[in-house]
């Protein structure tokens, strides 16, 4: 009997019969995977087909006398016809829209900057990765002051700039204004990723195809659009791909800063599962809702493999 | 090369430098104006934690004293680092660092060697695992959090520290990382180690370990920043401050009407240090190797 040779990094040890050695050897790997195994399986797939489960029960929050009874798809219809919930997926819509351009442009711009030959540069991409490791609560207090009504600083340098012409933004407190704001303090917050991500895209675009680029009379702008461009496309949809994902996710800043609000301008998908999960109690509804935003993430991430293979990466 | 062949190309070189100093200036411009947009938060939070009046703070915020103290003083931050009482952040920051290290610690381990059977082991099946680990990464946390709450509080487990450390432990993601990381060692290394008689672990533990500082930098960068922000999950599961991390202490204590923001300034700075501590640290390894792997991951 011999061991089954895989496509994955093979050893001399697979192909030799099975002996006593080989069989310790397996029980010392099986020993070395089994703690990952366990705790994927107890923390990760089972909540994951719970929840599916759940999803399809009136189970609320705190154990009742009466048992969980089976609904099928009732909580999905009464999503669905739930117009808070459509108001937080246009709403998360809304921040998607916003941050792409804000977040990636920006990261992507700073690090076509540093990827020149610029002095300090290690020193910029160091400073600039700062607000990343940032907690988003202390982001949250930062921006919160800066976003005071109607003298915090924010106010006071438009102020300034305008020469007063503008008057003071309710940055939290304007149902127009509010999902922006948000999308300014995250886009702050997490442009250091995707920074770095752009600058190794950058790294690996060999200098041979510059050079060449160069020799057939591509300016600058040319080189930019032939060379570069091409060169990042992994890059750039593993970037959009990453930030909406995140986008779709939006919770924390949103929690912290306006509850949702004001007019539920801020609502996402995320708080508004937390809320009727724990808040309403209602945990089969909330279970529901996980599964929606499940599938929606699916669908993006099966959306960047067909991307990628297109390009053929 | 003729002379003047010769003396219109040094022209040229000679325009076309200073064409790249003129555009070096803007640059370099372009680059300042970024770090004052992405500092100058930071900095003002740094500045304000060390000012004592409340009230000055927030009057301060609309000048250039936003990011000046005429009289530091570390008052504020001897208010706010108790480990017991109202202002217990000394205690929620202890927690905090408990749950870090625990989660990193494990992490570690458990994911490494995972990550190194599936490169290097002869299990059968392990690519099919592998491809379960990489399905597995598309689940958000999000979406499984409804039912780890009920399963944690049938077990008893809400307002423990192990209730905020295992089910993080092991990741899809970090034991890829691991696996793509081992993968790509030489496979002399493996079969050397094994032809002097090394066993599995043996061969994890003393040759491979010891090659993977880079992953495990990576790793525990990105882990360290995960754990230590962790914010949903622990007010799901946390109710009292027995072993509430700061993260939500802070958010608390910032939703009150009336914010004390020295104290808010004060406590948050305490919790960037551990993690500003951690990445410059790190920092050499982790943009190099972090960056390879995500963009392919």
């Amino acid at each position: 009997m011999t061991l089954q040779q895989s496509a994955l990094p093979t050893t001399m040890a697979a192909a030799r019969p099975a002996s006593r050695r080989d069989k310790s050897r397996l029980y010392q790997e099986m020993s070395m995977l089994a703690p990952a195994v366990i705790l994927l399986t107890i923390f990760l797939i089972v909540p994951f087909l719970l929840s599916f489960w759940t999803a399809m029960t009136n189970q609320p929050l705190v154990p009742r006398p009466t048992p969980v009874r089976f609904v099928g798809f009732n909580n999905f219809l009464r999503i669905l016809r739930d117009d808070l919930f459509w108001t937080s997926l246009w709403n998360v819509s809304r921040f998607t829209f916003w941050i792409l351009p804000v977040q990636c442009g920006l990261a992507f711009a700073t690090a076509l900057l540093l990827h020149q030959k610029l002095p300090f540069r290690n020193f910029f991409r160091g400073l600039f990765f700062l607000p990343a490791i940032t907690s988003m609560v202390v982001v949250c207090v930062i921006w919160g002051t800066l976003f005071q009504y109607p003298t915090g600083p924010l106010n006071q340098v438009i102020g300034f700039v305008s020469g007063g012409s503008i008057r003071p933004i309710d940055w939290l407190g304007d149902p127009d204004w509010a999902m922006f704001s948000i999308v300014l303090l995250s886009a702050w917050q997490a442009y250091g990723f995707q920074m770095i991500v752009y600058l190794a895209g950058l790294q690996g675009i060999p200098d041979e195809l510059y050079d060449a680029a160069r020799i057939d009379g591509a300016n600058a702008l040319q080189r930019f659009w032939h060379v570069t461009m091409p060169g990042l496309r992994p890059t750039h949809v593993f970037v959009l791909v990453i930030t909406t994902i995140q986008a779709f996710k939006l919770y924390t800043q949103v929690a912290i800063l306006t509850q949702g609000g004001p007019k539920s301008s801020t609502e996402t998908v995320v708080h508004y599962m937390v809320r009727s999960g724990f808040e309403e109690q209602k945990l089969g509804h909330a279970s529901a809702v996980s599964v929606i935003l499940f599938l929606i993430v699916l669908v993006i991430a099966l959306l960047q493999r067909q991307l990628l293979r297109r390009y053929d990466v | 090369m003729s002379d003047l062949a010769l003396s219109t190309a040094r022209v040229e070189v000679k325009r076309a430098r200073s064409a790249i100093g003129s555009l070096r200036i803007v640059q370099t411009a372009c680059i300042l104006v970024i770090a004052l947009v992405i500092v100058s938060p930071l900095l003002m939070l740094f500045v304000a934690s060390l000012k004592d009046d409340r009230f000055q703070i927030l009057a301060d915020m609309g000048s250039f004293r936003a990011f000046w103290v005429s009289n530091p003083t570390l008052s504020n931050f001897a208010e706010v680092g108790n480990f017991s009482g109202q202002l217990a952040f000394g205690r929620y920051l202890m927690n905090s660092l408990i749950i870090l290290a625990s989660t990193v610690g494990f992490g570690l381990i458990v994911n490494s060697m995972a990550g190194f059977v599936l490169a290097w082991g002869s299990l059968r099946g392990r690519a099919l695992i592998l491809s379960l680990v990489i399905a597995l990464y598309v689940i958000p946390q999000e979406s499984i959090i409804m039912p780890l709450v009920i399963m944690v509080s049938r077990a008893g487990m809400t307002d423990t520290f192990t209730v905020q450390i295992v089910p993080w432990v092991a990741s899809p993601l970090y034991i890829f990382l691991f696996y793509q990381f081992f993968a790509q060692l030489p496979k002399e290394l493996f079969e050397a180690a094994e032809i002097d008689g090394a066993s599995v672990f043996r061969i994890y533990r003393s040759i491979f370990l010891p090659l993977s500082l880079p992953a495990l930098a990576t790793v525990s960068i990105l882990m360290g920043i995960e754990a230590w922000n962790q914010y949903l999950w622990p007010i799901l599961v946390t109710q009292t401050d027995y072993a509430r991390p700061i993260a939500v202490a802070i958010a608390t204590f910032f939703g009150q009407d009336s914010i004390y923001w020295d104290r808010a300034m004060a406590a948050s700075v305490l919790m960037m240090i551990p993690i500003l501590a951690l990445y410059l640290a790190f920092q050499r390894w982790f943009v190099s190797s972090f960056v390879g792997s995500a963009v392919k991951g």
